[in-house]
């Protein structure tokens, strides 16, 4: 029953926060400059007539009043409606279907490696001396903080220009996903790591873990036990906000490997004023983060169900 | 003009290649690496080609009508009319054509044996189906659109010999329709709608559209019926060396140039200017094939203050050195263009003269033209109103290169006492910018075959804007006899009349201080040394790879 409730609070809440986001991102795309009819008839500097305009304004709703266009909007929503790509002419939903699998790939995957960079990493750390730990502080911090686009074309320039072991771009093989899934998960690993060590470093010289020294466990198997689990628990709580980082790093990724996927139709859509990709896009990347956040709660109530109830 | 050096050798070397590649080699220059001298042709091979533009969301140049477009539409449409390395229009599709004395007719007759890649025969038809296609309004097409403007409409005499009836004679019909933009393509092809005929449009050329995986590669393979138009094509196979091009789209510069390094990649498009100089360096082919039209240039909105003043406008001319900044941030792989028109344009006319740097010059025509106070920064100050030129750049035109020239002319000007305010913009928020005329200063490159670019570009109609807030005209000319210039020059049926007319109207708008020339619009492509035969284009300098092979 606890159960039920608890997902019964989630989708109403997660339908809020849709709503809301589909609100902004309506409100969000009649701000931005540029002619919607324009971006339909042959985008910028295109020299549609007015009778074309005119046209393309009647055939997708543009020229009703902008309460009725917002209702229209929600209805079609409601429906799994997502409309037809400006500049494709295809339905956003099908456009979707075809870049969604190449970046969600790639999402998973750099977080599956920082995860187990930061593990690796925080294990070092761990055994590390005073000189390795602040070593390995350093190399955390910068890897956290360097830019997508930085990290890529560094990475291209070493691994592909220079030693020709890597492929520059993406080129559907396994060796081509190597750099843009290092590109992604790097930063996240620096991150990730600078969360488990604090808290590791806390649990590790806990009294329990003293305790658990005392009766004779080694460290590996002191950290194995309950020091990982205090480790992982904060960083845990961020996967969500680091997913939805890798779905944005992802816009950044894809252009500079050249690979399909969500991140370039965005880039694109945006260019062309594309409304309905770009309202799409955003819709699912608001689905994804709450669906992630509330995968992560639930494996966060499985390893610390007193935390959950608090 | 530059001369071919592929073609030249083609004529004075071993006829590995056939003299129609000469033919139609336009104006571009090639440096292959030393090895390809040598190299037999062999087919076989699917070329790897890495365009920097973004990908487009119709392969049909007809819809829209940019660059991107004519560059890979070039090797699956042809044209009716193209050019020969003289920059002379010659027939292509078409067989023949003739104009009425009054100007008004215009015959065309297209080659018999020619078929379509979804098995249409070439016919008159086609003509009549292609040019009504670029008018209707529903193919939100810009710039074919305007290229066939002036055909009113359109008999066919017979199976191959079409008649165009024009509202006003037009000289400039002929390179319209030598343009990718208004490429031919199969009418049946047209009738489908128009989402599957941006998928696959079915033209006439060496290679068909096999499949397109949207953001990864446009596939084309060879067109086994391939019939090249060229009369004296003497190549034992009609069909393309090639077995196909994997069309790939990859935004980064830095990406695109370490996947030629590396092999991943033939041949790239939009290298960055210090990776051309050290090409030949690196073991790589260089082909730089200007674009015909307008030179790329900076417009000096005349319409409103400061610029309303012509010798504000000369002023400014003399307030910046432009040559040495184009030649250290293109590494002396742009050349200055004092001309309105791209250099592979054989009626522009250049005038040095009128762009010395030279501040004292500046200070005296900017005091002159009342601007003699300075406020506290520095700038000049007239009826309290600071000395401000906007200047939006659009990011997707200006080169990162370009940006920095732009900045360096901004440093350049402050001593005499402009403030340039550059504002970098994407393309929609740029064009938005130019509908509101919140700008001093623009380059907006512009693409045509043909001196008949300057209609477009200066004549007062052009200032006019379209339904979207576009107009040509972003100099903001309006001048009733450079109007008639124009108009007259694109009416006669006089070569020597018509250059006279267009050298004429190019010196009214030098002289009027509208427009700085910088460069041509660069257009370079690099290549790996396993690849041969690099040089044959369209006559919007697109190339082609029909005469193109791969090492084995």
């Amino acid at each position: 029953m606890k159960l039920l409730a608890w997902l019964g609070r989630k989708v109403g809440g997660a339908l809020v926060v849709l709503w809301l986001v589909a609100t902004a991102i309506f409100i969000g795309v009649r701000l931005i400059p540029g002619d919607p009819a324009e971006a339909i008839m042959g985008g910028p500097g295109s020299q549609a007539s007015a009778e074309a305009l005119a046209n393309a304004r009647s055939e997708y709703g543009l020229d009703l009043p902008i309460v009725s266009q917002y209702f229209l909007f929600l209805a079609k929503l409601i429906r799994l409606d997502f409309g037809t790509s400006y500049s494709f002419k295809d339905p956003v939903l099908q456009i979707m279907g075809e870049v969604l699998p190449p970046t969600i790939n790639l999402a998973l995957m750099a977080l599956a490696v920082a995860w187990l960079l930061a593990l690796l990493l925080a294990l070092l750390a761990m055994r590390a001396n005073k000189f390795g730990q602040l070593l390995g502080n350093a190399v955390e911090i910068v890897a956290a903080a360097v830019p997508h686009f930085w990290l890529g074309a560094v990475l291209i320039m070493l691994f592909s220009s220079m030693l020709g072991w890597l492929p520059a771009v993406a080129n559907g093989t396994a060796a081509g996903l190597v750099l843009p899934v290092l590109t992604l998960a790097l930063p996240l690993a620096g991150f990730l790591t600078q969360l488990m060590r604090d808290s590791l470093n806390t649990a590790m010289g806990s009294q329990f873990a003293l305790a658990a020294r005392a009766r004779g466990e080694s460290r590996l198997t002191v950290f194995r036990r309950h020091g990982l689990r205090h480790a992982a628990l904060p960083a845990l709580g961020l996967t969500g906000w680091a997913f939805s980082s890798l779905l944005s790093g992802a816009v950044v990724v894809e252009a500079i490997f050249a690979r399909p996927g969500l991140g370039r139709s965005l880039l694109s859509a945006v260019l062309a004023r594309d409304i309905p990709m770009v309202t799409g896009i955003a819709l699912f990347s608001a689905l994804v983060y709450i669906v992630v956040m509330a995968l992560t709660e639930a494996i966060e109530r499985l390893i610390d169900p007193a935390g959950a109830e608090s | 003009m530059r001369r071919n050096q592929r073609a030249t050798r083609l004529f004075t070397g071993a006829l590995a290649l056939p003299l129609a590649a000469a033919l139609i080699a336009g104006c571009s220059s090639t440096n292959d690496p030393a090895a390809s001298k040598d190299a037999e042709p062999v087919a076989g091979g699917t070329l790897v080609y890495a365009s920097g533009d973004a990908e487009p969301s119709c392969l049909d140049p007809h819809v829209g009508g940019n660059y991107p477009q004519a560059l890979v539409a070039s090797q699956f449409m042809e044209s009716l009319f193209t050019k020969d390395a003289e920059g002379k229009i010659i027939p292509w599709l078409a067989e023949k054509t003739e104009v009425s004395t009054d100007g008004l007719t215009r015959t065309i007759t297209v080659r018999d044996g020619i078929t379509f890649h979804d098995g249409t025969k070439l016919t008159s038809e086609a003509i009549k189906a292609n040019i009504e296609h670029l008018q209707n309004p529903n193919t939100a097409s810009s710039t074919g659109y305007l290229a066939v403007g002036k055909v009113d409409r359109i008999k066919l005499v017979d199976e191959l010999t079409a008649e165009l009836k024009l509202s006003a004679p037009d000289n400039a019909l002929l390179e319209s329709l030598s343009m990718p933009w208004t490429a031919i393509q199969s009418p049946q092809g047209l009738k489908r709608d128009q989402a599957a005929n941006c998928a696959a449009p079915a033209g006439t050329g060496p290679f068909k559209v096999e499949s397109w995986d949207r953001q990864q590669a446009v596939n084309l393979v060879r067109y086994e019926d391939y019939v090249s138009p060229a009369a004296d094509a003497e190549r034992a196979s009609a069909t393309s060396y090639l077995d196909g091009i994997t069309w790939r789209f990859i935004p980064e510069a830095a990406s695109r140039y370490a996947a030629l390094q590396s092999g991943e990649v033939d041949v790239i498009d939009n290298p960055q200017p210090d990776t051309i100089s050290t090409a030949a360096d690196n073991g790589l082919g260089h082909l730089d094939a200007p674009r015909p039209g307008a030179s790329n240039r900076l417009e000096l909105n005349s319409s409103k203050a400061p610029f309303d003043d012509v010798r504000v406008r000369e002023a400014f001319m003399h307030s910046v050195d432009v040559n040495s900044g184009i030649n250290s941030l293109y590494f002396n792989t742009a050349k200055r263009s004092y001309s309105l028109l791209s250099s592979v344009e054989p009626l522009g006319i250049s005038d040095e003269s009128k762009f010395t740097t030279d501040a004292t010059k500046a200070n005296e025509l900017l005091d002159a033209a009342g601007w003699t106070q300075r406020d506290s920064e520095g700038y000049r100050v007239k009826d309290g109103k600071r000395l401000t030129l906007k200047f939006p750049v659009s990011t997707n035109q200006s080169v990162p290169a370009e940006q920095s020239l732009f900045e360096q002319m901004q440093a350049a000007a402050k001593p005499v006492g402009f403030e340039i305010k550059i504002e970098l913009l994407d393309l929609s928020s740029w064009y938005g910018a130019l509908a509101k005329h919140e700008y001093d200063l623009v380059s907006a490159p512009y693409t045509k075959v043909g001196p008949s670019v300057l209609r477009i570009l200066f004549h007062s109609d052009s200032t006019v804007p379209a339904p979207s807030g576009y107009f040509a005209n972003n100099a903001q000319v309006k001048d009733p006899k450079l109007d008639r210039l124009l108009v007259d020059a694109e009416q006669t049926n006089d070569e020597t009349e018509r250059a006279e007319l267009y050298k004429q109207a190019q010196q009214i708008v030098l002289d009027g201080y509208y427009v700085m020339p910088l460069y041509d619009q660069q257009n370079h492509f690099l290549y790996s040394k396993n690849v041969h035969g690099m040089g044959q284009t369209t006559a919007v300098s697109s190339p082609i790879y029909y005469n193109v092979f791969l090492d084995k």
